[in-house]
């Protein structure tokens, strides 16, 4: 059997690991932009082969897959879904675990996401408003104390999933610093508009959600149309630096608890956590017509509105929390994919080891804000010492030369996973690893980490965070409110955000 | 008594140059304003470095235009009671600027050993090339009761702690953007920043552009927090330490009411410190509290003005008793602790004036007869009321009908730690704990 994937950061890496693993035995093909030198030994060692190619070509990944006959394509990254590679792929006959791009938009466009969410009525919504320009969306943010209190205090995001950046989270309700936050508001606007200029597959450049507070967590799913597997819940870390400071990231490192849950998350809020995103693929499936066949998942936040709250979805699996699951993942992947392709899940036991893991990024300083900074630098890694410690490495944005050496490529370059009995083990087993540097960059410059991933002090954090919303939340569902707003403007009264934002979205239909 | 607010504030990623920091630093200086109250600083790094230090409260010293006219996106901010007391400026070898509450003992006062700090820091990071490293080094073999954030000319902003943790530093961060260091998180609260952590004893944190590092000493004693801290300093918002400053008064006011019981129609704390007290004391003895004060003019912090005339001024303008809430009752009237007894016997003299007729003075904290060795400036020793006198000598010097301090078990048993993870030298004097 022949299997070829797409992408080529650690989640990829963690993929095509996983399909090694497999007692199909398949030969391994891959393509992506650099050359990432795990895939690269997997694939070498299993005979297949890799090439570098634009990830979003769809005519020139399916003329690989038709050329390698591989009998089937399994895609990492979201880019190639937005640009219909499982599309092209399966035009070509060939089976492909990857959303197709109609059903991609779940992810790709924010505020298709949202309004679909809505128009559905599922649960865990959130209020928002989108905007074709910054002068737009500044006549809403700018009029303060006319406006509804939700628009002081938001997240502004790019209205298209932007790899992980842009999105800026700014609470506006301490009146004294309004002036500074108004500046910060309008300028990230500004910066938005001119940031989302260089994707044309969307009008919409900027959306404003309303800002939540709690505890973030991901839940990854397998899909095959008709039914929709959860797998264990990760919580991955955005903010850059150690203690949640700093800019946002695609994950500086993500841990996983034990039995599906995490320590802050009950099974119940696991339950109507997947019942949203079963819902929402219900949805996307409905609105398209098309199967949905891979991985999806809901990047969560447990919130007083409602509880499980979606903050965003993914189209693929998350990384790192891909890594994560992977990693405890005990039934053959590739039995897994032949069920997807056949939609044949329900009758499939997915089984997943009872441990807890966690994952950790290491990236170049400069990472994720000064790019051009962390990019091009030779690395050196000492792998035995790595895995002595009881720790697996996965390589992420790295590429490999031809003559064996091995630079940066800017974004993070290693994610080291430790498996244990709880997240604070294993967290502590990565730091013990990490302290003997087996990772460094052979010029001098610097890496970055955060330590504090899976420590008990985060975990003891986590719950004392999810017990103080659990409280509201769970006060509003005895009282029927839950996910209820309501507001009130001088001169105009009452005001009723949700129903105001119904409304809206039924004009536009 | 001096126990400096010190604060930085520290912006993240792209466009982190644009932020204008210096009325960030503003209010979170006025919500540690009550550690000091005579000379304010705000600090700044942009393309260079400023250093604006008035005398005065945060309000008075800086006016909007003021605050405008600082430009600069790091910022750092110091408070203090005394008013020659400023951020100390190194200019070579590395150009730095540091602040810092309590003292390492490296020189008769505080001004003095703190420069000697910023000298041996600027050598250090200039030998070693490493500022985190050689932060950690100085933590290492300094000793004292410190906490301190120096700003370096490459944009590093260092924060660390004495070994022993003696004086708080606290932790937040403001959505993707900012991260800051603050003497109490009331200060964190204000900005609406999260609190995240404390820093740790013999820890030192580093903001660079691109990365937060943190590195602890490698043999780290047990902990002697400061007791005072809990007692009198710290605002009762603020958790310092994971540890609550106002459920901690909230203790020490139900165990002075078990250890020194009375009988009496109501209890009133002494505003403001002494509230969480009384409502303690109240709760555990089931007598009533009531409001027995009102204030005048804007927040004075007693203890820490500089000489007698003032402090009395201030106690005057600060304690007018309510009439309705005192004539004809016996009061338990419960202050945070004694230094001369001087403002506590104007308060029971006016408290009788007003018709109060038996007055059981409780204090929350121990007799204070220790100065102490990291710069809270307590009087000398013989300016210690508690030193020279017993409890019933004290009672009838302010006129109460009896008097009793908490005890340094129940202060401990508040604190929730054991004595010898807390600093009591002010209550029990040299050796550590
Ligand atoms: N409405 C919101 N309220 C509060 N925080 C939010 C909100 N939306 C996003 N965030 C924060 O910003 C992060 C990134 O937002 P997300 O929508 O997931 O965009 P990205 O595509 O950049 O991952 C989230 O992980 C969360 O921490
Ligand atoms: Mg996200």
């Amino acid at each position: 059997m022949k299997i070829m994937g797409v992408g080529g950061g650690a989640r990829e890496h963690a993929l095509a690991e996983a399909i090694a693993r497999s007692a199909h035995s398949p030969e391994i093909y891959w393509v992506s932009e650099l050359r990432n030198p795990g895939i690269y030994k997997i694939v070498k060692a299993t005979g297949g082969e890799y090439a570098l190619a634009d990830t979003k070509d769809a005519g020139r990944i399916a003329d690989l897959a038709v050329k390698w006959h591989v009998d089937m394509v399994v895609v990492g990254p979201e880019e190639p879904n937005f640009h219909g590679i499982p599309d092209e792929v399966e035009r070509r006959g060939i089976p492909c675990i990857g959303a197709k791009r109609s059903l991609s938009i779940i992810e790709m466009s924010k505020a298709e996401m949202r309004r679909l969410q809505w128009k559905y009525n599922i649960p865990g919504k959130l209020l928002f408003k989108t905007y074709q320009s910054y002068s737009e969306a500044l006549r809403d943010l700018e009029r303060y104390s006319e406006t509804l209190t939700w628009l002081q205090n938001v997240a502004l995001k790019p209205a298209r999933q932007a790899g992980g950046k842009g999105v800026k989270v700014v609470e506006d309700s301490q009146i004294y610093l309004h002036a500074e936050k108004q500046e910060f508001k309008e300028r990230h606007m500004r910066w938005l508009e001119e940031y989302m200029e260089k994707y044309s597959d969307i009008e919409e450049k900027i959306l404003v959600e309303e800002k939540v507070w709690g505890p973030e967590y991901t839940l990854q799913c397998f899909v095959d149309g008709r039914t929709v597997v959860g797998m264990p819940l990760v919580q991955d870390n955005k903010h850059a630096h150690e203690f949640d400071i700093g800019p946002e990231t695609g994950g500086m490192g993500s841990y996983t608890g034990r039995d599906f849950l995490l320590p802050f998350i009950t099974e119940e809020e696991y339950k109507r956590s997947i019942e949203i995103v079963e819902a929402m693929v219900k949805a996307i499936q409905d609105v398209t017509g098309e199967h949905y066949h891979g991985f999806i998942a809901g990047q969560m936040m447990l919130t007083e509105i409602e509880g499980p709250t979606l903050i965003e979805m993914y189209s693929r699996l998350g990384d790192p929390e891909g890594v994560n699951v992977l990693a405890l993942l005990k039934t053959d992947i590739v039995d897994i994919f032949e069920a997807i392709i056949d939609e044949r899940l329900a009758k499939m036991k997915i089984e997943f080891s009872d441990e807890a893991t966690v994952v950790k990024s290491l990236a170049p300083k400069g990472y994720p804000d000064f790019r051009s900074l962390a990019k091009g630098h030779p690395v050196y890694v000492n792998e035995t010492l790595i895995k002595e410690k009881g720790c697996k490495l996965y390589w992420g944005s790295a590429h490999l030369g031809l003559d064996g050496s091995i630079t940066t490529g800017g974004s993070r370059l290693i994610e080291i996973l430790a498996i244990d009995e709880s997240p604070a083990k294993a967290s502590q087993r990565i730091e013990e690893c990490i302290s003997l540097n087996p990772v460094k960059l052979l010029d001098g410059w610097g890496l970055f980490y955060r330590s504090d991933i899976g420590s008990a002090e985060m975990i003891s954090r986590r719950v004392e965070l999810a017990e103080r919303v659990r409280r509201l939340y769970k006060y509003r569902e005895e009282r029927g409110t839950l996910g209820k707003r309501i507001d009130w403007l001088p001169k105009i009264g009452r005001v009723d955000p949700v129903a105001s934002l119904l409304k809206e979205l039924s004009f536009r239909r | 008594m001096n126990t400096p607010g010190i604060l930085g504030i520290y912006p993240f990623g792209l466009g982190r140059e644009n932020w204008r920091i210096s009325r960030f630093v503003y209010y979170g200086l006025l919500a540690l304003q009550h550690r000091g109250q005579e000379a304010s600083s705000i600090i700044t790094l942009g393309d260079d470095l400023h250093v604006e230090s008035r005398r005065g409260l945060v309000e008075d010293a800086f006016n909007e235009k003021a605050l405008l006219s600082i430009p600069g996106f790091i910022g750092v901010g110091f408070l203090s009671s005394a008013s020659n007391d400023s951020p100390i400026v190194i200019s070579s070898p590395i150009r730095l600027v540091l602040v810092g509450d309590g003292m390492p003992l490296l020189g008769k006062d505080r001004q003095s050993a703190w420069r000697a700090f910023a000298e041996l820091l600027s050598d250090e990071i200039s030998r070693t090339g490493n500022s985190l490293k050689a932060a950690v080094k100085l933590v290492e073999e300094v000793n004292g009761g410190y906490s301190f954030i120096a700003l370096t000319e490459d944009q590093e902003m260092l924060a660390g702690r004495d070994k022993y943790g003696i004086k708080p530093l606290e932790i937040g961060s403001l959505g993707f953007d900012l991260g800051a260091i603050a003497s109490e998180t009331s200060a964190l609260d204000v900005l609406g920043m999260d609190h995240v952590l404390s820093v740790g004893r013999g820890e030192v944190v580093r903001f660079d552009p691109y990365s937060i590092e943190r590195m602890r000493v490698r043999e780290l004693p047990n902990p002697a927090y400061c007791s005072f801290e809990y007692v009198y300093l710290a605002r009762p918002d603020s958790i310092l330490n994971g540890i609550p400053v106002y459920s901690v008064r909230i203790r020490m006011g139900e165990i002075l009411a078990k250890e020194t019981p009375a009988t009496a129609d109501t209890v009133i704390g002494i505003p403001e410190t002494a509230i969480p007290f009384a409502i303690g004391y109240s709760r555990a003895s089931g007598i009533n509290v009531d409001l027995g004060f009102v204030t005048t003019g804007r927040r004075v912090r007693t203890a820490i003005k500089p000489s007698v005339f003032e402090r009395l001024m201030g106690v005057q303008l600060k304690l007018n008793p309510i009439k309705s809430a005192v004539n004809g009752k016996d009061i338990i009237l419960i202050d945070d602790s004694v230094v001369r007894g001087t403002t506590l016997r104007n308060t029971v003299w006016n408290l009788k004036r007003r018709g109060a007729r038996r007055i059981h003075v409780r204090i929350g904290s121990p007799p204070l007869k220790f100065s102490c060795p990291f710069g809270v400036e307590i009087p000398p020793p013989d300016e210690l009321i508690a030193r020279s006198l017993s409890e019933e000598e004290i009672a009838e010097v302010v006129g109460a009908d009896t008097f009793s301090f908490l005890s340094v078990n129940g202060l401990s048993q508040a604190l929730g730690l054991p004595p010898s993870n807390l600093c009591l030298r002010c209550w029990l004097g040299g050796v550590k704990s």
